[in-house]
Formats: structure tokens, C-alpha cells, sequence
């Protein structure tokens, strides 16, 4: 979700910044904004492999991952 | 009911009994309960014993009803195996006791049927009156009212009719509690963390969801939530899952599904239990139940329909690489977007300097004619002026002019203020003119 609340963020900076009234200290900080995104975005799309496991629920409710066929 | 059935059929298992001995001393034979060789045998093991009594044989050895209805249940019982059996079904009703009783005929005959209120879970829906069935059936007897019935343990209507019916049926149910509404439909999220898959695990869905996400996205992690997915007990176990899943709210998005198996297989992801719990889940859903062609109510209540559990991990999992270059585009676009920014700021800076510069200049211009003027003007009126012509200043060395004699006396140092100059003097002798020589200026002195 975050990811694409980024991308979403990013968009709205990109069309901020091409409108002619904006102040140079307000660009300027919506930049910076906008490649904080980016860098966050960009590290939501990693390589590292995710792990597949189990749902499993205890008794008392609490939940814990298993590994597969485990 | 059935425990009645029960009792009279182990009864007629057993040895014999004293109230009744022959009738139930040998049931495989039950076919021939007369048979006189039976007789004749008896008497010529005991000769000494009286020819006893034939049971049904005169009215001294008359038979009660039930032992007559007993029989005949357990002669029926034994020749008949279940059967498939068709016809059209009349006066259906559906008993308090939760049991089924119906009718079925064909065009000469008919035979009373009996669905158990437990046998009723295998069938899709109650039947209708006039629908064509083929209904399987052991033939027996309804002792208490000595009728020959049919107990039905599984059904099939022409046209797959008892299943659309239920589907039908099921289906308005969800409609009317707005469960179908498109409006309903929740987006899923662009790029989930964990995706959850409630299916079986040792299926063919569950592989083929993994190998789709891991080569799409790798790094999504999937988690598994197992249920069965066909057969007793797999609506509850899905419901089970589901619920799970939701209480567990750590997953983006949930996948529920199958891959392709028979209609009966396929049966759990129409049972409205499970639809229900699709539609309630807190997590968007994506349903994935069979091939292409199979559509069933867990498929109309999830946010979205995946034809297969293929397309439902293609639908759960954007390609990484592609959001790699469509990232990148964007923060081309937001780079750009900044330079074009800066750039027409630094233009305006530029060119608000230089008419900075122009304003400034000419007014520097300006000032520098005014102050010309003003400079001539003073000047024209300085007493300095009057130096310029020959004549000199005289002036104490404090700076006060020296204008009369007066103020002179002998030994005074002042100075000459000339047109090139000053020349310090002393004074040697002070002269005042007489004050008629001075004057117009003061006529009344």
C-alpha cells in the first residue's frame, strides 16, 4: 500500500511542480519529497526472494508463519 | 426413525427368539418362510414332538401385523440392492423433522421416496415437483404404515437441474443482501508485501500461485492457508480459513482458490457459507476456482474473478521489472519537472537583474545631472565666489570672519583667505574710519 501511496505522492509533486505560480523554497522542498519517494519505492521493488509459509493459529489466538509442509 | 430401522434389522440377524422362533431363524432364507422341507426336516429330527403350528397357517397361528411388515422390510431389503431409479417427482414436502418425502412417477406407477435429513448434505437443493430425478435407493418398507418406500441417499435432476437450482437459489440469497453489487469491489493493492493463499496445499493451484508470483515478483512473500478444498468438510474448512486470514490482517491480499476439477469438486466455492465469507473478508480477494468455463459464487462475491489460480497470481502480483521502469520514468519526470523549475526561475532572476540594473543606472544618471545643477547653483552663490575676483577674507583662527575693525587690534593673528590660498598676518595698527564716511547703510548714526 505504501508503495503506492508513494507513487500516487510522487505523480501530485511532478504536476505541483510544473504549475508556474509555485514558490522556489516550496519546489524545492517538494523535490526533496519526491526523491525520498522514489528511493523508498524503489527499495519496495527488492530482489530478495520472500519466503512461502504457513498460517497457523494457536489456541490462544495469536497467529505464527511455519514452514511449508513443516 | 432410523434407529427403529436399525433395531429391526440386527434383530433379524439374531438367533431366534423365543416369542417368535421360526420367522427369524434363518433371514438368507427369508425368501421361502414356508417352506414345507423345513418342516418336514423338524419332524423327522424329532419325531416325538407334535407337528407344531405353521405360523400364518390357520387362524390359530395368525401372524401380527408387524411381524408381517417386518418380514416383508427384510425380504426387500435383501433382494434389492441400491438402485438408480428414474421419474418424475410429485407432492414433494419437506417435514418438520428436516426429512424429505416425495412421490416418484412415471406414467403407470409410482413409489413413495424418503430423503434422510442427514443423507441431504450430498444434494445440492430439494427437488421440485416435476422435475425428472435419478434417484439412487434402497427399497424397503415403512413398517409403521406397511408402505413400500424408497430411502434416496443421493440425487440427480435432468439438466443438471438440483445444481443450478441450488446455485439459483443461493445466488438471489447473496443479491438481495447487495453481496453482488459491482460497487462492492475493492481495488487491490498495486504491489502487496504478503499475498495469502487459501487453498489446499499439496494442490496444483498452490504450485502454480507460487511459480507465477516468484517469477513476477520474487519478493512477495505468500503465505499459505490451508483448507481442503472438495469433498466433506471443505466449506467448513474454508470458511475456517478465510476467516483466519482476516483476523490475522497481515496480508494485502488474499487468493481463494482451486484448480480444475469435477462439478461435485468445484461444489464448496458455491456453498453460501463460504461466498459469505469471501464477501466479508477485510482484505481484498481474488477467486480463482477451476478452468475458465467454471464461475461460482465465491467468483461473483471476490473484488475480482480470476479465470484460473494462474491469472489470480498474475492479478495479485505486478511484473517487478516493469515497476522498475516505470519508476524510473517517474522520477525522470520529477527531475525534469525541477530542472524546467529551476531553470525558469533562474530566467526570471535574470532578467529581473537586468532591469534592476537598468533602473539603477539611470537613476545613478539622474541623480548624478541633479546634483550638477544643484552644485553650479551653490556655487554661484558661495561668498568663496567673490575670491575668484581679487578680493580676500579675513578670518580669525577660530574660523569666525573678521568683517570689522572693531574686531582687530594690534598683535592679532589672522588669516587671508585668498583665491589660492591663506596667508597667516599679525596686525600692526588699527584704523577705524569716522562714521560719517561709512555710510549710506546707516543714515540715522
Amino acid at each position: 500500500m505504501s508503495y503506492e501511496t508513494d507513487l500516487l505522492r510522487i505523480e501530485s509533486i511532478i504536476e505541483e511542480l510544473e504549475r508556474d505560480d509555485l514558490e522556489l523554497d516550496r519546489a524545492l522542498a517538494l523535490f526533496q519529497e519526491g526523491v525520498e519517494r522514489l528511493r523508498t519505492a524503489t527499495a519496495a521493488l527488492s530482489d530478495v526472494e520472500g519466503q512461502v509459509r504457513m498460517l497457523v493459529e494457536n489456541a490462544a489466538g495469536g497467529f505464527s508463519l511455519a514452514e511449508l509442509g513443516g | 426413525m432410523t434407529s427403529r430401522r436399525r433395531t429391526a434389522a440386527s434383530r433379524a440377524k439374531r438367533a431366534p427368539s423365543a416369542a417368535e422362533p421360526d420367522l427369524f431363524a434363518d433371514p438368507a432364507a427369508g425368501a421361502a418362510p414356508y417352506d414345507r422341507r423345513h418342516d418336514e426336516r423338524a419332524a423327522d429330527a424329532s419325531p416325538a414332538l407334535d407337528t407344531p403350528l405353521i405360523p400364518g397357517e390357520s387362524p390359530a397361528s395368525a401372524v401380527p401385523v408387524t411381524t408381517l411388515t417386518r418380514i416383508a422390510k427384510d425380504v426387500l431389503e435383501g433382494a434389492f440392492m441400491p438402485l438408480w431409479i428414474r421419474g418424475e417427482v410429485s407432492d414433494f414436502k419437506k417435514h418438520r423433522n428436516g426429512h424429505w418425502y416425495f412421490c416418484l412417477r412415471d406414467e403407470a406407477s409410482q413409489v413413495r421416496c424418503v430423503v434422510w435429513s442427514r443423507d441431504q448434505r450430498r444434494i445440492p437443493a430439494a427437488p421440485d415437483d416435476g422435475m425428472q430425478l435419478s434417484v439412487l435407493g434402497q427399497l424397503t418398507v415403512y413398517t409403521a404404515r406397511g408402505d413400500m418406500q424408497l430411502v434416496v441417499t443421493a440425487m440427480e435432476a435432468a439438466g443438471d437441474g438440483l445444481w443450478r437450482k441450488a446455485l439459483e437459489e443461493t445466488r438471489a440469497r447473496l443479491q438481495r443482501d447487495g453481496l453482488l453489487a459491482p460497487e462492492r469491489k475493492r481495488r487491490l493493492p498495486l504491489l502487496p508485501r504478503r499475498v495469502a493463499v487459501v487453498t489446499s496445499p499439496s494442490g496444483a493451484a498452490l504450485h502454480d500461485i507460487i511459480s507465477v508470483i516468484r517469477r513476477r515478483a520474487p519478493s512477495v512473500e505468500i503465505i499459505v492457508v490451508a483448507a481442503k478444498v472438495q469433498g466433506d468438510g471443505a466449506p467448513e474448512e474454508l470458511v475456517d480459513a478465510i476467516e483466519r486470514v482476516d483476523r490475522w490482517r497481515e496480508a494485502d491480499t488474499v487468493i481463494i482458490g482451486r484448480g480444475g476439477g469435477a462439478r461435485e469438486d468445484l461444489w464448496a466455492f458455491n456453498d453460501e457459507r463460504v461466498a459469505r465469507a469471501v464477501a466479508a473478508c477485510g482484505t481484498p480477494t481474488i477467486s480463482a476456482v477451476g478452468h475458465e468455463v467454471d464461475v461460482t459464487l465465491c467468483d461473483l462475491v471476490a473484488d475480482v474473478r480470476a479465470a484460473t489460480p494462474s491469472a489470480a497470481a498474475e492479478a495479485a502480483v505486478p511484473v517487478l521489472a516493469d515497476l522498475r521502469a516505470s519508476l524510473a520514468g517517474l522520477g525522470d519526470m520529477l527531475v525534469s519537472a525541477m530542472q524546467r523549475r529551476t531553470s525558469s526561475e533562474r530566467m526570471r532572476v535574470a532578467n529581473e537583474g537586468r532591469m534592476l540594473q537598468r533602473v539603477a543606472a539611470h537613476m545613478v544618471e539622474r541623480r548624478r545631472t541633479q546634483l550638477e545643477a544643484i552644485g553650479a547653483q551653490l556655487h554661484a552663490l558661495s561668498p568663496l565666489a567673490v575670491l575668484g575676483r581679487g578680493y580676500a577674507v579675513a578670518r580669525a583662527l577660530d574660523g569666525a570672519t573678521l568683517q570689522r575693525a572693531a574686531q582687530f587690534r594690534a598683535g592679532l593673528a589672522f588669516d587671508l583667505i585668498l583665491r589660492d590660498g591663506t596667508v597667516r598676518a599679525t596686525v600692526d595698527d588699527v584704523t577705524p574710519d569716522a562714521p560719517d564716511v561709512r555710510a549710506p547703510r546707516d543714515p540715522s548714526a
